[in-house]
């Protein structure tokens, strides 16, 4: 009788801690790099997701963006991961120069970054020339211990 | 008749992470209601010029990207549309509003139609496909980053 007992708490308590677990484990993780090292981070994720662009790197995209990924093109296309991840590997598409400047960390919580920059594409599409520099919004979440993207807005900047 | 008491406790513990699962779900359902929501009221508040609104619901690193990339933080912003300059807007109305949550911070994209002209009467009209930050600040859902795309000249 006892041991039926003692069988029945252990697993309501296995089953409250691991329901409990789900919902905080990534809370706790942010918590853990100052509001410098997310800065320095976030603006080293930039530069990552920019190579990627430019060498035609799909792996490093598909390690970058999250699953619910999406990104708003000069032109107003909207994009999710797989379209966006479509696009990098594109062998049409030809980047020679792709580079963020004036990287603005705008916001920093513990498991979200934001930030503005200027970026530069010097190259074509397609046989679209999409020379030019933009503003462009990404953002960042900290997901299972490690900053992903999750989606950008690019606007071009014209005189 | 021990062991069936026993069978059903299991059965019902078993059930526990699965109703976690489909409460977060529903809770989820309801944030995105909730920031379909205000993104309406956000827009409405900017298209009758209500600073108490933006100045409560916009986060301090607000960021404005306009379609021609000319960008406004939230002092600036503000200080255009409570200034003598300000725009008029007549119709500011967001359409297929698509919310991406996670967790403390979600992206909106949206089909916003403007219309409007500038304080020396510069048509504004445009119809745009929007990329908008929105993030949780101690409890409340507040306005980050906003980039505009036209999708159609101005007129």
């Amino acid at each position: 009788m006892k041991s039926v007992y003692r069988l029945a708490a252990g697993l309501v308590a296995i089953v409250a801690t691991a329901a409990f677990a789900l919902g905080q484990t990534p809370k706790k993780m942010g918590n853990m790099m100052s509001h410098e090292d997310v800065a320095g981070t976030i603006a080293v994720m930039d530069h990552i997701w920019l190579n990627a662009a430019r060498n035609n790197d799909a792996g490093a995209a598909a390690w970058l963006f999250a699953d619910d990924f999406v990104e708003i093109h000069p032109g107003g296309d909207i994009v999710d991961r797989t379209q966006q991840i479509d696009q990098i590997k594109d062998s049409s598409r030809s980047f020679d120069e792709i580079h963020p400047d004036d990287i603005d960390v705008r916001y920093i919580a513990p498991d979200v970054a934001m930030l503005l920059d200027t970026t530069t594409i010097r190259g074509l599409q397609g046989g679209v020339n999409y020379g030019g520099k933009y503003k462009v919004i990404r953002v960042f979440v900290k997901d299972q211990g490690r900053w992903r993207a999750i989606g950008a807005g690019i606007a071009p900047i014209t005189p | 008749m021990k062991r069936f008491q026993l069978a059903g406790l299991v059965a019902i513990l078993m059930c526990a992470p699965h109703a976690f699962a489909q409460t977060k779900a529903a809770s989820n359902a309801a944030t995105v209601e909730e920031l379909k929501k205000f993104d309406h009221d956000w827009l409405d508040a900017e298209k009758r010029l209500d600073i108490d609104y933006c100045e409560k619901y916009f986060a301090d690193a607000y960021v404005l990207v306009f379609p021609n990339g000319q960008t406004y933080t939230k002092k600036e912003w503000l200080g255009i549309l409570k200034g003598p300059d300000h725009p008029t807007i007549t119709f500011l109305v967001p359409e297929d509003i698509k919310v991406h949550l996670h967790g403390n911070v979600a992206l909106i994209t949206d089909h916003t139609t403007l219309k409007g002209h500038d304080s020396k009467g510069g048509s504004m009209d445009g119809v745009f496909n929007v990329f908008r930050v929105v993030t949780k600040q101690d409890g409340v859902w507040k306005a980050t980053g906003v980039v505009m795309n036209a999708i159609a000249a101005k007129k």
